[in-house]
């Protein structure tokens, strides 16, 4: 709160007003995002539950089966018995069946547990502090994240080169490249590329999303990191994605330029310094 | 034999849906790309149809009015992980489906809303059976017709046979 003895500028309250705008933009753009991540989400949560749950369901009518070949053992007159038995439970089929229902089972309790822990990666609100990261597993958290928006529009390739840990604010960065997926993957039409590529430049890393979309007509280029500035139908875009990444790699001390040519496609890059230029230091 | 068709771009998806589906019979055909699918409309009469909604190449509703189109008999079913209401209204008035399931879905639920869809199925084959047959009756019956007023007009009287009281054909003498 200003107190009256200390005389504010104007330019001063403006600033700090902003500041606050900035901060309230970058919470709802987090929310905006959340969102429209959860139906996602849902979907790629909601295919390995579907088999897994209906594999259990299964699984239970095969135990019963068995259970009826192994309780005969006792009550059956004969040998023959039990294999007219085994014959009727189809026992061939459903010992061969079995292993292949547990590792399908396993592998969508697997994929579930993936899409977890890349949503807790990615939320990370509790770390909001620069501290060195892995930029490659956040770009890969960042893909499982929205792999339901992009699987549907775009084979992804990996470029990855050598890149050393960046001092930055991963959460952020992460939300960044999404912005940056995602908004590769709404530029295509039908089915294109995308592409992820990564390097170090003197002390710098740079990360660029290069998609073969629909590209940025001349007339755009200019006001696309403009708040709310969308070209997408009502209730599809907020316009918020780009300004917010901005803003987030200017607090970084970083840069983010775009690259497009309409109807071949975009690339944009991100360059982030190592290390953080020390404030302190004047 | 019922055939059943299912698609799905999950493979696990179609693994259960298989292992589900084999009680009861019926012979059931996986496809996880919508191009096979769409090829095997051409080599098998479906009595049933089920399509996941979201779909690499085409989604699911778009399959369905293909679907359709080639097999205008076949019920068609979606089972969907995605049940938000927009693809639901697209997947009913588009694709006419008769039911939307959503994943995770209960195995005895969709056990029992496929039977009904072949009872469904059947009944509609059925019908059209025994329309043909009806169409086929009222042809013979309106050459008879017209072979009897030909008959009638060369020779008048002559289709109205006169019996005595036995049941015995008279002939000659009208009157
Ligand atoms: N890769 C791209 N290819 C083509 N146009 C793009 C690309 N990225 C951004 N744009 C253009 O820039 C505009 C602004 O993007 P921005 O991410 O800020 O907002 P948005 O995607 O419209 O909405 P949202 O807030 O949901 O991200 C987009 O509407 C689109 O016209
Ligand atoms: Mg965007």
């Amino acid at each position: 709160m200003s107190n009256a003895s200390t005389p504010q500028s104007d330019q001063e309250l403006l600033n700090a007003r902003l500041e606050q705008a900035n901060q309230q933009l970058l919470q709802s753009e987090k929310l905006a995002a959340i969102g429209q991540l959860a139906a996602g989400v849902a979907h790629e949560i909601n295919n390995p539950v579907g088999y897994v749950y209906s594999n259990l369901q299964t699984l239970d009518t095969y135990l019963n089966d068995l259970f009826r070949l192994t309780e005969a053992v006792d009550s059956a007159r004969s040998l023959d018995d039990l294999r007219v038995i085994k014959q009727n439970i189809d026992y061939d089929y459903l010992r061969d069946d079995l292993r292949d229902l547990l590792a399908e089972s396993r592998e969508g309790i697997e994929r579930v547990k993936t899409i977890i822990a890349a949503m807790k990666d990615f939320s990370h609100i509790e770390e909001e502090e620069f501290k060195p990261a892995d930029i490659h597993r956040g770009i890969e958290t960042t893909l499982n994240v929205v792999n339901n928006e992009l699987k549907y529009k775009a084979e992804v390739v990996r470029e990855f080169g050598e890149l050393p840990e960046v001092e930055c604010i991963i959460s952020q960065i992460n939300q960044v490249v999404m912005n940056l997926l995602v908004n590769a993957a709404h530029a295509i039409e039908s089915f294109g590329r995308i592409t992820i590529r990564t390097r170090q430049q003197g002390d710098t890393a740079i990360i660029e999303v290069q998609d073969t979309g629909k590209g940025i007509s001349p007339e755009h280029r200019h006001r696309i990191f403009e708040p709310f500035f969308t070209t997408k139908p009502v209730g599809k875009g907020t316009g918020l994605g780009l300004s917010l990444s901005f803003n987030i790699i200017e607090k970084h001390q970083g840069s983010l330029d775009v690259d497009s040519t309409p109807g071949e496609g975009t690339c944009f890059r991100l360059t982030l310094p190592i290390t953080q230029p020390d404030p302190n230091n004047e | 034999m019922i055939k059943i068709q299912l698609v799905d771009d999950e493979r696990n998806i179609l693994s259960a849906l298989r292992r589900l589906l084999k009680p009861e019979g019926w012979e059931v055909h996986t496809y996880d790309n919508v191009e096979e699918a769409l090829g095997s409309l051409l080599e098998h009469e479906y009595a049933v149809i089920i399509s996941d909604y979201r779909m690499p190449t085409a989604d699911g509703v778009t399959y369905l009015q293909f679907a359709k189109q080639r097999q205008p008999d076949a019920i068609r079913l979606v089972l969907s992980a995605y049940g938000d209401r927009e693809s639901m209204i697209k997947a009913i008035n588009q694709a006419e489906v008769h039911r939307y399931l959503s994943k995770p879905w209960e195995d005895h639920e969709v056990v029992s809303v496929i039977r009904s869809a072949i009872d469904l199925y059947q009944l509609k084959k059925e019908n059209q059976r025994l329309r043909q047959e009806n169409d086929r009756q009222k042809d013979m019956l309106r050459a008879r017709e017209e072979e009897l007023l030909r008959l009638e007009a060369e020779n008048p009287g002559i289709t109205r046979v006169q019996r005595d009281a036995d049941g015995s054909v008279l002939i000659g003498n009208d009157d």
